[in-house]
């Protein structure tokens, strides 16, 4: 087990965001978190990444508790994330956005760069390589020097997923990856979600794109005021009457 | 040829470099801090006293004003931390305010008000070293203080090399991308392992020894100090050749400092009215350039063509 969520509650003055939320991610596969807004998928991503800390319950990843401590600790761990409303470096480049993701498995400190030893060197030449081979993976080979903020929207997007790939996760949380995006760009984010999965990444996704959900999930949890009202494989979600009337039913419209 | 005057305003220039310097690399990390005038003051006092009560030499002085002005930087910089913005400017304030009245009332050590006179020169303890071993100014075809002058001149324009050379690589590293994530947006710097509170310290630290580090070189420099050298004025002085430079990029404050120095001098015959001056064009650049003159994209611009220029040649 890679990741265990138990019984995380999250309130905020007398406002319960998340209610005991229980659950568990294996190794290598794909969980969906998904259910209304408001749900605390997002609360749910925060004190993961102990952007929040939570009022009660704890947080293990791999076997090591890591409730308590501090966000940078925990990506060195291993764990990665987007946002939902895109947190790039808008005044640096794309590739000094994605170097910046590096920072986590490199060691150069002040002697080092100010020196440029050969082991800064060595080791900036290793982030350059990483982050060309990254910006490959997303798409955007040849972006390199383009700043952050003058990319559309669907690319700064692919940006701060090659940027948390930088730091080498083994999980990695995306927060509403095709939120804003038309059809065609959809189905190049799931096809670049299944080569994340593939390099053996396990990923937890917030998602409010169903087909997208029911494309690359294996599994999902459906969270509904702060509380997990549901579990399971993405079919057997999908004819959860319970889910269908706090989530999928109003989703039609 | 060699005008102690000129090389005099030089030697300014170069030594508000050095601060100009320090503000910009604390806020680096998104701090403003407004301490610059405490810290170079404590560098002040501490190299004078040393070098005048103990009879220490002068780079030991200097090195220990560094010191000490890097000490009083952590400690001032760990319970700043949380603060930001407008708040840490005025906290930081407040503590130049309280170290200038420390040094007031502490008469038995620092003559309160009346400052510190007689502080070993630069250029003349150098002078009368190389006089004890047979050397004359005149055989370079210099006057005593024209060497004296220059040799200061020369020495401040190494150190401001070298701290430009420290930063622009420190900068360019892998620490100055933290420091530049951290400015933009905190909380994602954090998310992508970077230890936020060690590198904000790290710049404060950094900022604090600068500008304790030049206010050594400015005693020995002036060979007189006193609290009245560094008021709140002397804080928002240094603050406006960031601000005025350009705080993005690493010359903004470089050009700031020069630019800001010079021109008063420039001015001169114009009497009272040059700060009249010196304030319009301050004002003017607030309305049409409020990041600074030199910014990164006027910095790609100028490197563009230099690049241009390589090629066609």
């Amino acid at each position: 087990m890679l990741l265990e969520v138990r019984k995380v509650s999250m309130i905020f003055g007398g406002l319960a965001a998340l209610k005991d939320v229980d659950f568990r991610l294996e190794e290598g596969e794909i969980l969906g978190l998904i259910g209304p807004n408001g749900a605390g998928k997002t609360t749910l991503f925060n004190v993961v990444t102990s952007f929040l800390n939570p009022s009660a319950g704890e947080i293990f990843f791999s076997g090591e508790k890591i409730s308590g401590l501090r966000t940078h600790e925990i990506t060195n761990l291993g764990i990665s994330r987007t946002f939902q409303n895109i947190r790039l470096f808008d005044q640096m480049t794309v590739e000094e956005n994605v170097m910046v993701g590096r920072h986590t498995r490199s060691r150069a400190g002040v002697w080092n760069s100010v020196w440029r030893t050969g082991f800064q060197k060595k080791e900036e030449a290793r982030i350059r390589e990483k982050t060309e081979e990254l910006l490959d993976l997303v798409g955007l080979q040849g972006y390199n020097q383009s700043p952050a903020s003058s990319l559309p929207y669907g690319y700064q997007r692919r940006v701060e997923i090659a940027r948390a790939l930088a730091g080498e996760p083994r999980l990695i949380l995306l927060d509403e990856p095709v939120a804003g995006m038309n059809d065609s760009e959809t189905e190049e984010m799931a096809r670049l979600i299944k080569k994340i999965l593939g390099f053996g990444i396990t990923i937890l996704l917030i998602e409010h794109d169903m087909s997208m959900v029911m494309k690359v999930c294996d599994r999902l949890v459906v969270l509904n005021f702060g509380e997990k009202i549901a579990e399971g494989g993405a079919q057997e979600i999908q004819n959860n009457p319970q889910v269908i009337e706090a989530y999928l039913g109003r989703e039609e419209e | 040829m060699i005008n102690p005057y000129y090389l005099q305003i030089a030697s300014f220039i170069l030594i508000n470099i050095l601060l100009g310097l320090s503000i910009y690399i604390t806020l680096c990390t998104g701090q403003l801090s407004l301490g610059s005038a405490g810290f170079m003051s404590i560098g002040a006092y501490t190299s004078a006293l040393l070098t005048v009560k103990l009879g220490l030499p002068i780079p030991l002085g200097l090195l220990a004003g560094g010191l000490l002005a890097a000490v009083m930087g952590l400690l001032i910089g760990l319970p700043t931390l949380r603060l930001t913005g407008v708040y840490l400017a005025i906290a930081t304030l407040g503590f130049g305010e309280v170290v200038r009245v420390v040094f007031i009332n502490w008469e038995s050590l620092t003559s309160g008000a009346v400052g510190i006179a007689g502080i070993p020169h630069l250029g003349r303890t150098i002078l009368a070293r190389l006089q004890a071993a047979g050397f004359s100014p005149e055989s370079w075809g210099l006057k005593n203080n024209e060497f004296i002058s220059l040799t200061v001149f020369l020495i401040l324009l190494f150190l401001t090399l070298l701290t430009l050379l420290f930063f622009s690589r420190l900068l360019n590293s892998r620490v100055g991308r933290a420091f530049q994530a951290i400015r933009m947006d905190e909380k994602a710097a954090e998310a992508m392992g970077i230890h936020t509170t060690y590198y904000k310290i790290l710049t404060f630290v950094q900022g604090a020894a600068l500008a304790g580090f030049a206010g050594a070189l400015f005693a020995h420099v002036t060979g007189y100090i006193s609290p009245a050298d560094f008021t709140y004025h002397r804080a928002v002085e240094i603050l406006v050749f960031a601000v005025f430079g350009g705080s993005e990029v690493l010359w903004g404050p470089v050009f700031g400092a020069g630019f800001l120095t010079l021109m008063p001098e420039l001015l001169r015959g114009l009497s009272e009215y040059r700060y009249f001056i010196y304030g319009t064009i301050l004002v003017v650049l607030m309305i049409f350039r409020p990041q600074g003159v030199i910014d990164r994209p006027l910095l790609n611009r100028l490197r563009g063509r230099r690049n241009e220029g390589k090629d066609a040649a």
